[in-house]
This record gives C-alpha cells, structure tokens and sequence, in this order.
C-alpha cells in the first residue's frame, strides 16, 4: 500500500501528538510551521520540514491542521483548493461561518474534512458512547459532563469576551460529547465568568456552565474550567443517566498506575494515546477506509453549540439553534 | 419538651416521630387528625407502636402548649397549622415547601415572626458539621478565595405518593439544594433563574423526572445543579446532595453522602456501599431540638424558605418557556 503522505502544519504542542501519531499511522510527513521548530520537530520523529504551506501541501494527500484556530481556514482553505483532505485540530474555526466556509467549500470540492476532537477517542468516553449506541442507557434523560485544566502558557491571540473568549476553546469538548451521545441540539443557555478575553495572562482563571437541549428532550450539563495552577491536574468527569441506568466516570479514579508523593504526573499508564487511535481512524478513512467517528457536520454542530453558549452568556438570553428537517 | 408531629402525610412523618421518641428528654406528641382516607389510622397506629401520646385534634394539640413542632401535612394544610403553632408559641420545623403559594408563605414567616417563634426547614443537608465547616471554609475564603461558581447534583429517586408527582423532580429535589446554596451565599437572593426538564425516565406524562436548574444570584454567584430523580433503585449513593464550590483560587466538593465501605455482598449479589452512617435526619432532629431548647434556630429559616421558593417557582416558569427569568432583587439585601 502507498505511504499517506501528511502535510502537518504547526509545530506546537499539540503538533508533536499527532507527529508521533502520524508516524505510528505508518505516514509520511512533512512538517510547516512559523515559529522556525519545524526542523527539529521533524528530526526527532524522522519526518521532513518544508518551508512554506504550498510546499506542504503539493502531492500532500491530507494537510493536518495544528496551527492556532484563527488560521484554521484559512489553511483549510488552500488544502480544499488543492484536492488535498483535511485534518483539523478542534475547534474546527474560531466562528460559526468560518466553520461553514470550510464545511461548504470541502463539500464543493468533495474533499472530506476529519476533526480532531480527540476527546471521542479517549478511553472513557469512546466506552460511553458504545454503551448508549448499544442501547444500555436506554433513553437518554441528563448527562453533566466537567473538564478542568490548567492552561499551560498565556493565551495569545485576539477573542473577545463577546466571542465566548478562552471558554468556547475548552468548552467544545464537553459540548461534543454532548452531542454525540444525545444527539441534535435545539436551545443552549449559558454563563461565563472569570477572565476569558484572549490575550491572557497564564494562570487565567474561568468557569462557563452551559445548559444544553436537545432535540431529543434529552439535558446536558457543561461545566468547563480554566484553572489558576496546573496542580491538580485536568479532571475529567461525566455522569449520564437514561432509562436504563446511569453510566459515571472520573479521571480522578485510579488507574493501572498510582503514583503518590513525589512530582505529580511523573509517570502512569492511561491507555492507548487518544490521539493514536484518532490519527489511526483518520489514516483508515484516507486510505478508503470506513468514514471516522466524526466528520465536518459534528464539527460544524460543535461550534454552533459553543458559539450559541457564547452569545447566551453576553446576552442572558436562552439560544434557539434551527434542527435541520424541522418545521419552522 | 414536649413536641408534636403535626400529621402523618408526608413520607417521612413516621421516621421523625422515631427518632423524636429516641431522644431522651423528648416527650413526643403524635396528631393526625385529617388522616387519610386509605389509611386513617396511620397516625394512631404509629403512636400506638411508640407508645407515645396520640391527639385526636388540633384544638387539643395546641391546648398541651408544645415545645416545638414538625409540620408535615399535605402542602395547603401547613400554612394553618404553622400559624397556629406560631400562635401556641411553639418553634417549627416544617417540611419543603412551605405553601404553594408565596403568599401563604410570607404569611406563615409573618406569624412566626409577629409571635417570637423560629421557623426552621427540613433541609437534612444543611445541618451537621461537614457542611457548617463548608460554610466557614466559604465566608472566610482563605482556601476557595471568592465563589465564583457552584455545580452538583441531587438525584435522590422519585419519593414515593402522590404529592411527588405535583411537586416533579424540581418541587422534591431542588429544596434541599438552593437551600445549602443559600446558606453559603448568606441569603443573596437569586437575579436570574432558567431551567429545562423532561419526563423521559417517569411513567408519569408531563410530570418533569429531570431538571436542570441555573440560578445567578445578585453577587454574581453562579449556580447550576441536576436536581433530577435518580434511578428508583439507585440506592445511598444518591442519598444526598454533592455539590462543587468553585472559588478564584480552589474548589471545594461537598458529598452529604460520602462512601465509607466497598467490597461485594453476595446476600444481594451487588456491590457493597456504605456510607459513614449519620442519618442526616437524625442530625437535622438534633441540632433543630438543641436550637429549641437554647432559643436559637438551626437550618434555613423562614426568609430562606421564601427565596428557595422563588428560585423553583421561577425555574418552573422558565422550563415553560424556554428563557431565563430575571427576578427582582429587594432594595434592601442588595449588596
Ligand atoms: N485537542 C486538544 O485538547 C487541544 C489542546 C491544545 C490545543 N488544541 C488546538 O490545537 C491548535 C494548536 O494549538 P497548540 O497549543 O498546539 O498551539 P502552539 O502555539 O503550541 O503551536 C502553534 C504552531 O502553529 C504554528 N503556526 C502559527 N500560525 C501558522 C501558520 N499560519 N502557518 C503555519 N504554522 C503556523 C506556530 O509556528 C506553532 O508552531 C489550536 O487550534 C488548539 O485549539 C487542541
């Protein structure tokens, strides 16, 4: 079988996991970036380095985008121009109609677009989403769903308080697998508290809490933070319930590997990366493979759900979201 | 000290007049004269079983001129019976809600007002130490630094009778929650209430089985618990309220219902769970008795039933509607 040919574009923190993931997929890389850290990066995981987007992107058969969310389109852009599918880190762009832009202009040109919301293949929350497609929740009635997390750098870049700022960014992870297991969003309302304009210093503090329903009746909870030390470390959890029971989760619950005193987060085993098995379902799909867990439309919901929990909390308004096929 | 327990409607009227028994200088008073039609003796019949005293009506109850009185008639009977216990002089603990109009309840906070009385609320979760070292923890904020936010859940399963399926999930589960929030924020009354429900887990139509509630409160506290009802056989780690204060600099995670105990009990083929075993119930009679016999009050008083009351009556109209509901702030507690 040809090798993938992978045009990664970034060489940031979140460049190197899908790198090393790419080069566990079996690709072949070229890696573009700005900031002058493409070389190493490629070096380390015997991949090349190019020096502009065009360069990357000839003879590429996907770009991965690991670039900040503000270029996304852009980048998406010229990658759907070119025939060349794309891959984009979460969110898929820093508005609803960028999104859009790229969903429309990738379904134009009959380009896939695979988001890289990587929050599907971690673990516990892929478990879940088998156990309510298989029906053991039965009807779904509630889920909550917390992240916290240290950011571990300042924020660069412009958002708005109005744009749903730093929050939106964290935000989209609980409000994805919201949506994944229940479905079709209709009304979301929101707060956002704390500093939450871009740019920020580090250690920026915010909480959004966001009230999603959805089409279904079904309710969701998101509870999203930014939190001021990196000490405790992110914390995830979920708790699900439906017809059938409840399904919980919590990062907090030991693993394999517990490790007490001493630095915290020294070593431990959580599984396979998630964003192995991400890049391994993306490198499937693009080699013809079954279609991944998740395309452009997911992505597009995702940032209408956050992008409506955003312009609730300006407003203090409920926001309505039309379901496609319903009556007006 | 002599209290009563004021009719045997509510669920939990028997659990209370045992453990009243069980206190040692408690002379327990049983009345029940309304009964029901099914069961009229039910309250005759609990007595009896104690060995306590049973009155035959409220004319003669409020004649023994009780200590104290646990108020837990049907909803519409309570207004009446807490006027009158204000007008015997005797401290109330009434059971959520006070009516089910806020008018019959500012009118039973007046009473009890007017005569001198205190009037406490059921609110198990809002007494005992755990929760009293939260509040310190809170006000002083030296940990948390300032609240900024708050989320949890209660999800005890759907109480069994008729009233459960008038009050919906908001109307039994909701209470115990904004009344711990409450006790936190110090009484800053709520600005902004929406909430969304569904009936998809009842049996039941259009009685709500699930709520989300979020409430921004006048200092900017934000609020947002599932005050669904959990699984009828979810068993005790449902039992209480678990909620997260998240403050500037920490966060603080409250469980009424810690566990204890795990391993695997083949009698019932399940997991073993157990908590450390305070029946919050028992500590709530406690420390309400010990505020009645040194003239204090204990728990969420009458002015924190009201806002409680306002919260849900508000979260009932939003869920209608689909929008926030702003309510407004009295001049007088604004900060
Ligand atoms: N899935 C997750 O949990 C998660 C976590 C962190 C970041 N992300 C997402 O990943 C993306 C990147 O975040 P990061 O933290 O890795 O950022 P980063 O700042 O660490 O790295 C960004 C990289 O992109 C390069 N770059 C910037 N503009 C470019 C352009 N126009 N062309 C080519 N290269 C360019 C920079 O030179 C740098 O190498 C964001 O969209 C972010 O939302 C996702």
């Amino acid at each position: 079988m040809r090798q993938l040919e992978i045009a990664l574009i970034g060489a940031g923190l979140i460049a190197r996991m899908h790198l090393e993931a790419w080069i566990g997929a079996g690709a072949s890389v070229r890696v573009h970036s700005l900031d002058g850290r493409a070389a190493e990066l490629a070096a380390e995981f015997g991949a090349k380095a190019v020096d502009s987007l065009a360069e990357a992107l000839d003879g590429a058969d996907a770009v991965d985008i690991c670039s900040p969310t503000g270029t996304h389109r852009d980048i998406a852009l010229a990658a759907i121009a070119k025939n060349v599918a794309v891959v984009c880190e979460k969110p898929l762009a820093a508005d609803v109609t960028e999104a859009e832009e790229i969903v429309g202009a990738a379904e134009r040109a009959g380009v896939p677009v695979y988001p890289a919301h990587d929050i599907r293949f971690a673990p516990a929350f892929a478990r879940l989403h088998e156990l309510v497609a298989e029906g053991r929740l039965g009807a779904g009635t509630v889920a909550r769903f917390t992240v916290a997390g240290y950011h571990p750098r300042p924020w660069t870049g412009h958002a708005s308080v109005e744009s749903g700022g730093i929050l939106t960014d964290q935000m989209l992870h609980g409000v994805d697998i919201a949506y994944w297991l229940f479905g079709d969003v209709v009304r979301v309302h929101a707060h956002y508290q704390g500093e939450i304009a871009a740019p920020a210093p580090q250690g920026t503090a915010a909480v959004g809490t966001a009230v999603l329903t959805h089409a279904s009746g079904a309710l969701s909870q998101v509870v999203s933070r930014w939190t001021p030390t990196p000490q405790p470390p992110i914390r995830v959890t979920y708790h699900v319930s439906g017809t059938g029971g409840t399904i919980v989760h919590d990062s907090e619950w030991p693993q394999e590997i517990q490790v007490s005193g001493g630095p915290a987060g020294t070593f431990g085993y959580y599984g396979e990366s998630p964003f192995s098995s991400e890049i391994r379902e993306f490198a499937q799909a693009l080699r013809g493979g079954p279609e991944p867990r998740l395309v452009s439309h997911d992505a597009l919901a995702a940032v209408r759900i956050t992008q409506a929990a955003a312009r609730s909390a300006w407003t203090g308004r409920a926001v309505e979201l039309p379901v496609k096929g319903a009556a007006a | 000290m002599k209290v009563a327990v004021l009719s045997f409607a509510h669920e939990r009227a028997a659990t209370y007049a045992q453990l009243l028994h069980d206190m040692p200088d408690v002379e327990l008073l049983v009345a029940d004269p309304d009964g029901a039609a099914e069961d009229p003796a039910r309250g005759s019949a609990t007595a009896r079983r104690l060995g306590a005293r049973y009155v035959g009506s409220w004319d003669e109850l409020f004649a023994l001129r009780p200590d104290a009185v646990v108020v837990t008639s049907e909803v519409d009977r309570r207004r009446e019976l807490v006027e009158r216990a204000a007008g015997a002089g005797a401290q109330v603990l009434c059971e959520h809600p006070p009516a089910v109009d806020e008018a019959d309840a500012r009118a039973m906070v007046r009473a009890c007002e007017d005569a001198g009385v205190r009037l406490s609320f059921a609110s198990p979760a809002c007494f005992g130490p755990a929760f009293a070292a939260v509040r310190k923890e809170i006000t002083e904020g030296e940990v948390l630094g300032g609240l900024t936010a708050v989320h949890g859940a209660y999800n005890r399963p759907r109480p069994a009778g008729a009233e459960a399926a008038r009050s919906g999930a908001l109307g039994t589960n909701a209470p115990p929650v904004f009344d711990m929030v409450d006790a936190v924020l110090g009484g800053i009354p709520a600005e902004q209430v929406y909430a969304q429900s569904n009936s998809v887990l009842g049996a039941e139509p259009g009685v709500e089985s699930a709520a989300l509630v979020t409430v921004r409160y006048a200092d900017g506290t934000v609020v947002s618990v599932d005050c669904s009802w959990g699984p009828a056989d979810s068993g005790p780690a449902v039992g209480g309220p678990a909620l997260t204060f998240i403050g500037e600099r920490a966060s603080v995670e409250f469980t009424a219902a810690p566990r204890l105990l795990g391993g695997f009990d083949a009698a019932t083929s399940r997991e073993r769970w157990g908590t450390r075993g305070d029946d919050p119930y028992a500590v709530m009679l406690g420390e309400f008795v010990a505020a009645v016999r040194q003239g204090s009050g204990a728990g969420p008083d009458g002015a924190a039933a009201l806002r409680t009351l306002r919260i849900i009556q508000a979260a009932r109209a939003s869920a209608r509607t689909g929008q926030p509901v702003e309510l407004a702030v009295p001049v007088t507690v604004q900060p």
